[in-house]
Formats: C-alpha cells, sequence, structure tokens
C-alpha cells in the first residue's frame, strides 16, 4: 500500500479506510481458507490420502487405457464412419445450441440496455430524468443479479421441468445465465462512454429509437460483442455440461456412454468437444480482433 | 486494386459481423426440432405450480438449518477449490508469463519453447469444463471430495495462469529495469518488482473468480458432492418446490455476498 501512498499523497486521508478493508479481507480469506480446508480434509474420508496411494493410480491409468481402447471388444468407434457422422451430429447440435444461447443473451441485453444504464434514466444521456427510469432501472438490475447468481445447471434443472428435451431448454438455461453477465457488462459500458454524441443528437430534436441508434451503439457495439465473444468461449464448455440433463447434443450421449462404461465412445466425444472448443476459442479470437479494428 | 481494397474493408466491415451473426443464428434455428412441442404436456401448469411455490418459500426452522449447512459446504468447496487454483495457477502463471528470465540468458528459443508449451498446458486445462473434469475422475478414481475440488481446481487454475501472464506482463518495465540493473536476481525481481507491482490486477481477478467458484461448487453436486446444487436437485426429485426456492434464495445471497466482497476488495484497490 504504501507505493500508492507515494504516489498519491493527497489520497492519504482515504487511505487509511482503504487499508482497512484490504486487511480486513486478507484476514477473512485466510480464515476462511483455513476453514474450508479443515472442513473438508476432517469432515469424512475427503480423498486426500488416497492421492498417494498406488493403486488410485492404478486405476486412473487403466481408465486412460480404457479410453484409448483397451479391453474393449469390437472395432473401435474411431474407425467407423457412421460413428463418426453420428457423433458429428450430435456436436453440430451442441455447437447450434451455444449459439443459440448467445443469440438470446445477446437480444435479451440488446433490448434491456437502456433501462439497464444509470445515465439513461438520469438524464446524463439527455432527455429528462424520471421516475419510471429510476425503477426500470433497479428491476432490471435486479433481474441480471438473480440469473447471474444461479449457474446454468440450476436454470437447466428447472427449465427441463417445462420443456421437452432438445436444443431449446440447454440454449435456454445458458441464455438466461449469460444474459445476466452480458447484459451487466454491456449496461455498465452505457453508463461509461461519452454522453456528448447522444446529448447532441437529443438537443437537435432527435427521437429516443434515434438516439440510441447514433448516439449509443456505434460506441457500445465493439465493447457489447467482445463480451458477447468471450461468454462464447465459456459457454462452448458448458454446452456439454447443461446437455448431461436431457438437453441434447453431446452432453447427453457423453453422460449415456459414461453410465455404460463405454469409454471408446467417451473419448470419440471428448475429441469433438475439443474440436469445437479449439473452434470457438479461435473464431472468437479473430472476431474480437475485428471488432477492435473498428 | 480498387477492387481488392474494397473487398478488404467490406471484408473487415462490421457489415459483415452483422450478416454472420443473423446467419449463425438463422442456422442454429434450423438445428431445432421444431416437429415436436417445445413444452411438455402440462408444462404451462407445471410452471405456474413452480412460481406459485415462492409465495411462500419453505421457511421452516428444519430447513433452513439444511440450507445454511448446504451453503457452508458450497462456500467450503469453493474456497477450498480456489485456493487450489491459486496455487497452481500462480506458478504457472509466472512461468508462462516469461518474466522470470533474465534478457542476459540469452537462449530465447529455450524461453519461448517453456513459454508456448506451459501456455499450451493451461488452454489444455481450462478447455474442458470443471464437471468434465470431474465426471473423468469419477470414472477414474471414483467419488471424494478431493477429487471434486481437484476437478474445479484444474480450469480455474487454467484460467487464473493465463490471465496471471497478462497481468504480469503489463507491468510496466522501468522500475523491473531499475531493480535488474542493481544486479538482483530473477526470483528477487519476480518478487520485489512485477508481484508487488500487478498485486492490485491478480487480487482483483482472483477475488472477481471466486464468485464463480461460488458456482461451480454449487454445481458439483453432479458428482453427489453435498451442497446448495445436491439440496436442489434432491427438492425437485420430491417436487417440493416450495425448498427449490429457499435453496435458490440462499444461492443467490450467497453469490451476492461474495459479489460484493469482491467489488468492495477491487475498489479499495483502484487507484
Amino acid at each position: 500500500m504504501e507505493r500508492i501512498d507515494l504516489q498519491r499523497p493527497e489520497a492519504g486521508q482515504g487511505s487509511r479506510a482503504r487499508f482497512n478493508v484490504l486487511r480486513w479481507s486478507g484476514y477473512t480469506m485466510a480464515l476462511l481458507v483455513i476453514a474450508a480446508w479443515a472442513f473438508i480434509l476432517l469432515e469424512g474420508n475427503s480423498g486426500l490420502t488416497d492421492l498417494f496411494r498406488e493403486r488410485t493410480w492404478d486405476n486412473t491409468g487403466r481408465f486412460i487405457a480404457s479410453l484409448a481402447g483397451s479391453g474393449s471388444d469390437g472395432p473401435s468407434p474411431f474407425v467407423q464412419a457412421a460413428r463418426w457422422r453420428e457423433t458429428g451430429r450430435l456436436a453440430l447440435n451442441t455447437l447450434a445450441m451455444s449459439v443459440l444461447a448467445m443469440g438470446i443473451a445477446g437480444v435479451g441485453a440488446l433490448v434491456l440496455l437502456m433501462p439497464g444504464a444509470r445515465n439513461v434514466s438520469d438524464g446524463t444521456l439527455g432527455g429528462a430524468p424520471s421516475r419510471t427510469g429510476a425503477v426500470a432501472y433497479a428491476a432490471v438490475r435486479i433481474f441480471y443479479t438473480l440469473t447471474r447468481a444461479v449457474p446454468e445447471l440450476v436454470w437447466a434443472m428447472l427449465i427441463v421441468f417445462f420443456l421437452s428435451p432438445g436444443i431449446i431448454p440447454g440454449a435456454l438455461a445458458l441464455g438466461i445465465h449469460n444474459l445476466g453477465i452480458v447484459g451487466r457488462l454491456t449496461s455498465e459500458v452505457v453508463e461509461n462512454l461519452d454522453p456528448a454524441p447522444a446529448r447532441a443528437l437529443r438537443a437537435a430534436g432527435a427521437s429516443s429509437p434515434k438516439v440510441l441508434l447514433y448516439g449509443v451503439f456505434p460506441q457500445a457495439l465493439p465493447m457489447f460483442l467482445t463480451f458477447l465473444m468471450y461468454r462464447w468461449e465459456v459457454v462452448i464448455r458448458t454446452t456439454v455440461v447443461v446437455g448431461f440433463l436431457n438437453a441434447g447434443g453431446l452432453g447427453r450421449e457423453f453422460r449415456l456412454r459414461m453410465s455404460w462404461f463405454h469409454y471408446e465412445d467417451v473419448a470419440l466425444l471428448l475429441v469433438w468437444y475439443l474440436l469445437l472448443v479449439i473452434a470457438v476459442d479461435l473464431l472468437s479470437a479473430q472476431l474480437r480482433r475485428r471488432v477492435r479494428w473498428e | 486494386m480498387l477492387v481488392s481494397r474494397r473487398l478488404e474493408t467490406w471484408f473487415t466491415s462490421p457489415r459483415l459481423l452483422t450478416l454472420g451473426i443473423i446467419i449463425a443464428l438463422g442456422w442454429s434455428l434450423s438445428r431445432v426440432d421444431w416437429q415436436q412441442p417445445i413444452g411438455h404436456t402440462g408444462g404451462g401448469a407445471a410452471a405456474l405450480k413452480v412460481l406459485l411455490a415462492l409465495f411462500p418459500p419453505d421457511l421452516s426452522p428444519e430447513f433452513l438449518r439444511i440450507c445454511v449447512v448446504a451453503s457452508w459446504h458450497t462456500l467450503a468447496y469453493a474456497v477450498a477449490g480456489m485456493s487450489l487454483a491459486v496455487a497452481l495457477g500462480l506458478p504457472l502463471g509466472v512461468l508462462a508469463s516469461g518474466v522470470l528470465a533474465t534478457s542476459s540468458d540469452g537462449s530465447n528459443l529455450r524461453r519461448r519453447t517453456l513459454m508456448a508449451s506451459v501456455r499450451f498446458l493451461l488452454a489444455a486445462m481450462r478447455s474442458v469444463h470443471e464437471l468434465v473434469w470431474a465426471l473423468l475422475f469419477v470414472a477414474a478414481v471414483g467419488l471424494s471430495p478431493m477429487a471434486a475440488i481437484l476437478a474445479m481446481a484444474i480450469p480455474y487454475a487454467g484460467i487464473l495462469g493465463r490471465i496471471y501472464a497478462e497481468q504480469l506482463q503489463d507491468v510496466p518495465p522501468e522500475p523491473v529495469a531499475a531493480l535488474r540493473s542493481t544486479g538482483a536476481s530473477p526470483a528477487r525481481i519476480l518478487l520485489y518488482g512485477y508481484i508487488p507491482m500487478a498485486l492490485p490486477d491478480l487480487l482483483s481477478y482472483t477475488f472477481y473468480r471466486l464468485e464463480c467458484g461460488i458456482r461451480a461448487a454449487a454445481i458439483m453436486s453432479f458428482v453427489g458432492i453435498d451442497g446448495i446444487g445436491f439440496q436442489i436437485e434432491l427438492s425437485l426429485a420430491d417436487l417440493l418446490f416450495r425448498q427449490v426456492w429457499t435453496l435458490l434464495i440462499f444461492l443467490v445471497a450467497l453469490v451476492v455476498a461474495v459479489d460484493w466482497w469482491s467489488s468492495r476488495v477491487r475498489r479499495s484497490m483502484a487507484y
């Protein structure tokens, strides 16, 4: 902390409180870490000692060998074109699920973009401050907090109650959770953007949609797309997990094959999974760079 | 010449991106099986029933006790997983950033190979979701709390390592050069140059990740680890929707509390 105080002597007044937050957080965190590990190690058989047993490593070796096809009878799924086609179709469904999820999150975040930004309702972007705007702001932010706090998998558990299995429930679960994340980040971008263009437009008599279109979108869009791409990388990894709950795609097949001990098929599905992850990572990096050029 | 330039600007223009996004969305919609109804028969009634169960949620003392215990489980697993992730991710991040090598080392190739291979390792660790790791561990060595913590720590260490490496590389070079000119060893330069200067960023990101860690720990229920997710699964299986709501409230409260704490820490370090 000394470094900061040296750089900004005028901040000396606040540095005491700042120091206390940090110190308090450090102690609490240390205490939490100790308590958590003590609890896990003492509660029952934590499995820590298993890590140093030979049998564990034998089992691990055997599992990896069976992923590679040892001990299975019949031809490997890796040499059957039909298996590649089948699993490829599932991989495409998984990809579609992730794209659909991003669509839901993206469209939702765009629709809630204006009410979710504080500088819209308090009049910083031009226009009169309004009570309805303030209420809408609070409602949208609470909605974002709720959707963000509940993990994708829990959303999926709830959604499979109403929706029939397929891509849609998985995409919806992923979309809702990511709407909370992307929406909050994008609204914060709108709050931080330069208000001058929007104000000028408003002063020239532009309607609200026009202010949004010409005063806000051009500035906020690159960051919005960047967030969307970043989240897409996370979502493609999570589609498989959501798929465990009958939501279609690779995940469901992965879980079934796992429970049937068809480890070679599991390996094939993992190959598709990794291909998807790598492809999306590369595409996202490419698109993000492209967006930044504008 | 002119055509090619025009083509190039068109390809890098937002128009193409917009078109690509629309095509991608259309394609994903075409993969949906529209033949079958989207909702279950009676799905609407079930949804209504779930919604009405919120008024009121199950607030009986016995159940609240279960919720508190489950929340503690989730928090403990999140903290344990995160601490292991930091312990793995920080050294890997330092190696991946390449800050340990001094410029006098000479063998640039060796340094680059090391950086690239650590980066590849980090990418491999984070390319698989923690629950997939967990399922693989369960199949390999059976279910244990340690397996769940490791499953969580591996992808998180992959993410932390990557971000730590970027943050260490962003450290301003002048103080480091000053340290180096005094003849400090690479370890000292790291300890007294890089780490202190990157500390606010490193801590901010670690705290931010803790919030994600809570959610990750909550869904470890999938491999049978006790916690909020596990209890939600049990209550859903018994169709006790009022309990589900109570558990969701606890989960949201836990995440919001950690979020608040981490934003306090981040704000106190902002300068």
